[in-house]
């Protein structure tokens, strides 16, 4: 599979940003980008060419559901693919994600390995 | 009625439901059903489909689980959702023809519940079907989840992170975020309804925990998890915020700190409970208040408390009880007295111990707002005193008497203003603490050896202006720590001690409180800030700017020096910001710098934002305040000093520069006394990055004024900020120089 998308990183804690960036960069994705809320990752999808994105459920300003709402209601992106993170397996909010468009949802901890098959699962589809 | 969309809308999620591939339903399959059963259910209230209602929300539940992989029998899911759509076909093929279905479909939504392992007997089925829609829609308290979910997957172990850095990154962002849960929470306590609060309070928690798993800190993430859990129940309305439950936030955001400062110090401490640290206790309380075991302690009856201190016996109580009932609006104390069973002394003591219980004797909390109106209305006293002044020597044959008493009235009016000021004020200590546990901090993750010194920490300020001044203040720290200030070997090398060092000092000076955050760093570097500007088109060559007007570049947007974006400052906010924040509070900064010596930021604010230091000019019969700081020089033109060229509009000379000339007179529609600027007066007055020669007829004098709001209708007139009383009593209104300029230049 091709490693070098672009993915753009949503989560409004640094360090949790850099947890999964790490994670990213051992299963040999390079091309990473950040953004520390949903406000802020719109206006980078609007001026870069963004091939995935991983966001948090949970933001300031602008939630992830809000975000992926946001990006689906977009005719450029609405078929952008969209992992959500979440810290438990809520039924709510999964389908409430799953309604909106979510491509798939990863569950806080998880490993590189877990991820890398989330984002190849996705990409295959594409 | 018509039942042609609900027919339209199964056939549709049927005939996609029959190609799906390797009878598996994917996310986006899902996705596509969820929102048809939406629909159908939508379609169904509004028929009156009972039985579709039925089925749909059962589908829906199993879809929901099936997502969250609590469907354990995948195939026999996949059937029931099958068997599941084909009712539905049946139900509204009947309604359709019909109007009505005569079967039961009781047995199917019993069999879901059943393929679910959700134990629901038939004949409750209906009732369940809506409660468990309801469940979802509230949100099922995440512990109950987490428990039925499949155990969870195990920590990425850390050295598969690769990044001993990340713990160090954790520390410094997980104490910033522990301070915020400290600011919010005392919010929450004035306000515990304000959802706003209670979410700035629950984010924190939730983002630590969600790290402390990454990096398999299970104490913090355990403890961080039950306490996201009370705040989630307070967040969905199922608890009320009452003290107690402020106070076990408190101690378990305490609690993260010391076990997040444990880890500074020993790394390898993340699976042992400090000692001193009972986090069993603070579990168990946490737990209590969540299940409301804990009340307010509620305030004892006045009769009890004579009771248990022996004046009264519980049968004169009940006598005194049964007279009081009598006689409406007797309370239990004046019917005891009047019945001689006690004295006033003795209930007003039993009064007395009955407020103590609810508050400490020597300090009370008071409503901010309470306080607020307080002093706003001790500015109108002192207002309405100096309309008494005015009076009195304009009436030559006052009184003497009158005169000796009115004078003791305006000290004591004075000594009423200055106490009632002082109520709101707090020393700054506070905000100087918290910025050098952040230094200490922030040296810490950018590998830098840093010392902190405070001075003036007594300092007052107005406790609004703290929370305002405290995010700006953050920044230019940063600033400090992570651009100003060497590693230690560089500064050895350029023979400074190896310690850096950040002097925060604060004290009052004309009316306003100086803070200076100064470090012993590199200082700017004149060179890079122009190149910069120049490049960025900010400026066009540096030559004849002085020192000072080259730093003040660094407030303009865009213009960071910083070559590389770190974690610390990185973040896409700059001086440019931090100079906005301090302008709106009325604020200026300013900065030093010397190369090799350091780089030293003075701000001074107001200290309190009521009252604002201004100086009264007059035009035609008007009178206007313009606010003193934003003053730079006040002088009469001269005659050879005003040009007016065409197209660039009028100017005046004043000493070498030319100032834009605006008539206030013109702006407003006012006839002025003098049109000519060499009779009238020119004051030259700064924005935000321009200055103007403002033009009035004379100043009057200086004033310290209480600011009014206009009210909502005249909030965004431009150039006016607000109104406040003159010592005569007619009103002045306030200038904001920047709206004053952005009107004048349309």
């Amino acid at each position: 599979m091709d490693k070098s998308i672009k993915i753009l990183i949503v989560d409004d804690f640094a360090t949790m940003r850099k947890v999964i960036r790490n994670l990213l960069k051992q299963s040999g994705y390079e091309n990473i980008v950040e953004a520390e809320d949903g406000v802020n990752a719109l206006k980078i999808l609007k001026s870069q060419k963004i091939d995935f994105i991983v966001s948090d459920w949970n933001m300031p300003n602008m939630s992830g559901l809000e975000l992926l709402k946001a990006v689906r209601a977009d005719e450029d992106l609405k078929t952008l693919p969209f992992l959500m993170v979440t810290a438990e397996a809520l039924q709510e909010n999964v389908v409430a994600a799953v309604k909106a468009g979510v491509s798939n949802y990863i569950v806080k901890p998880f490993t590189s390995e877990t991820l890398d098959e989330k984002i190849k699962k996705i990409m295959e589809k594409m | 009625m018509t039942y042609q969309t609900l027919t339209t809308q199964i056939d549709g999620m049927a005939s996609d439901f029959l190609f799906l591939d390797d009878r598996d339903i994917d996310i986006a399959s899902a996705g596509k059903f969820l929102n048809y059963l939406d629909q159908i259910v939508a379609e169904g209230e509004k028929v009156g489909a009972a039985p579709i209602l039925k089925v749909s929300r059962s589908l829906s539940h199993i879809l929901g689980k099936w997502l969250i992989d609590q469907v354990k029998d995948k195939e026999a899911g996949f059937g029931m959702i099958e068997k599941g759509i084909s009712l539905m076909q049946e139900v509204a093929e009947s309604y359709k023809n019909t109007g009505a279905y005569g079967g039961d479909v009781g047995p199917f939504v019993a069999d879901c519940a059943n393929l679910l392992g959700e134990d629901i007997p038939a004949t409750e089925v209906s009732t369940e079907a809506v409660s468990t829609a309801s469940d979802v829609k509230t949100g099922v308290p995440a512990a109950e989840i987490a428990a039925a979910a499949p155990p969870r997957e195990a920590a990425a172990p850390v050295d598969q992170l690769q990044d001993d850095s990340l713990l160090k990154d954790f520390i410094v962002e997980a104490s910033e975020y522990i301070d915020e849960i400290e600011v919010n929470i005392l919010n929450l306590e004035q306000e515990p309804e304000n959802k706003d609060y209670i979410n700035a309070i629950f984010r924190p928690f939730h983002s630590i925990k969600g790290v402390a798993s990454f990096l398999n800190l299970t104490i913090i993430r355990d403890l961080a998890h039950k306490l996201e859990n009370l705040l989630d129940k307070a967040r969905n309305a199922e608890l009320d915020v009452t003290p107690p439950v402020i106070d076990v936030v408190l101690d378990g955001a305490d609690a993260l700190k010391v076990l997040v400062n444990k880890l500074k110090t020993d790394p390898e401490s993340s699976q042992k409970i400090p000692e001193g640290l009972d986090l069993d206790d603070l579990k168990k309380r946490i737990q209590m208040v969540e299940e409301g075991r804990v009340d307010i302690p509620a305030k004892k009856k006045l009769g009890e408390i004579l009771v248990e201190d022996g004046v009264i016996s519980q049968e004169t109580l009940k006598k005194g009880l049964d007279v009081a009932e009598k006689k409406p609006g007797t309370k239990i104390g004046e019917a005891l007295i009047s019945e001689g069973d006690v004295t006033p002394k003795q209930v007003s003591q039993a009064l007395r111990k009955q407020v103590e219980q609810v508050s400490d004797a020597s300090t009370i909390r008071v409503d901010t707002r309470k306080l607020d109106d307080m002093i706003d209305m001790v500015g109108e006293l002192v207002i309405t005193q100096s309309m008494v002044q005015q009076d009195l020597n304009m009436s030559l044959h006052a009184d003497r008497n009158l005169m000796r008493d009115i004078a003791q009235l305006f000290r004591i009016t004075s000594g009423l203003q200055r106490a009632s000021t002082g109520l709101r004020m707090i020393p700054i200590k506070q905000t100087f603490q918290r910025m050098s546990r952040l230094v200490r901090d922030l040296s810490k993750a950018a590998a830098k050896n840093v010392a902190v010194e405070m001075e003036g920490e007594e300092t007052e300020i107005d406790r609004n202006m703290v929370d305002e001044i405290y995010n700006p203040l953050v920044h230019m720290i940063r600033n400090s720590v992570d651009h100003g200030l060497e590693v230690s070997a560089d500064r050895l090398r350029a023979g400074k001690p190896e310690k850096g060092l950040i002097r925060l000092s604060a004290y009052h000076r004309g009316g306003n409180i100086v803070i200076e955050i100064a470090d012993d760093g590199r200082g700017l570097n004149k060179e890079k800030i122009l190149e910069k500007a120049i490049k960025n088109r900010v400026i066009q060559s540096g030559d004849g700017l002085t020192d000072a007007e080259i730093y003040r570049l660094i407030f303009l947007p865009g213009l960071s020096t910083a070559e590389k974006v770190t974690d610390i400052s990185g973040r896409g906010v700059g001086m440019d910001v931090v100079k906005q924040a301090v302008e709106k509070l009325r604020g200026k900064i300013e900065i030093e710098s010397k190369v090799g010596e350091g780089t030293t930021f003075i701000t001074r604010f107001p200290l309190t934002m009521a009252i604002i230091d201004g100086m009264i000019v007059k035009v035609g019969p008007e009178r206007y305040i313009l606010p003193t700081t934003a003053i730079r020089q006040a002088l009469r033109p001269a005659r050879e000093s005003y040009n007016n060229v065409v197209g660039k509009g009028e100017t005046i000379n004043v000493m070498g520069q030319l100032m834009p000339l605006v008539r206030l007179y013109q702006l407003f529609g006012i006839e002025p006394e003098h049109k000519d600027p060499w009779e009238a007066i020119g004051v030259v007055v700064e924005g935000e990055d321009r200055s103007k020669c403002l033009l009035v007829d004379k100043i009057v004098g200086k004033a310290e004024v209480v600011i009014k709001s206009l009210g909502e209708g005249f909030k965004n007139i431009k150039g006016i900020s607000g109104g406040a009383i003159l010592g005569d009593g007619q009103v002045g209104l306030i200038i904001d120089p920047e709206g004053l300029f952005d009107f004048s230049e349309k």
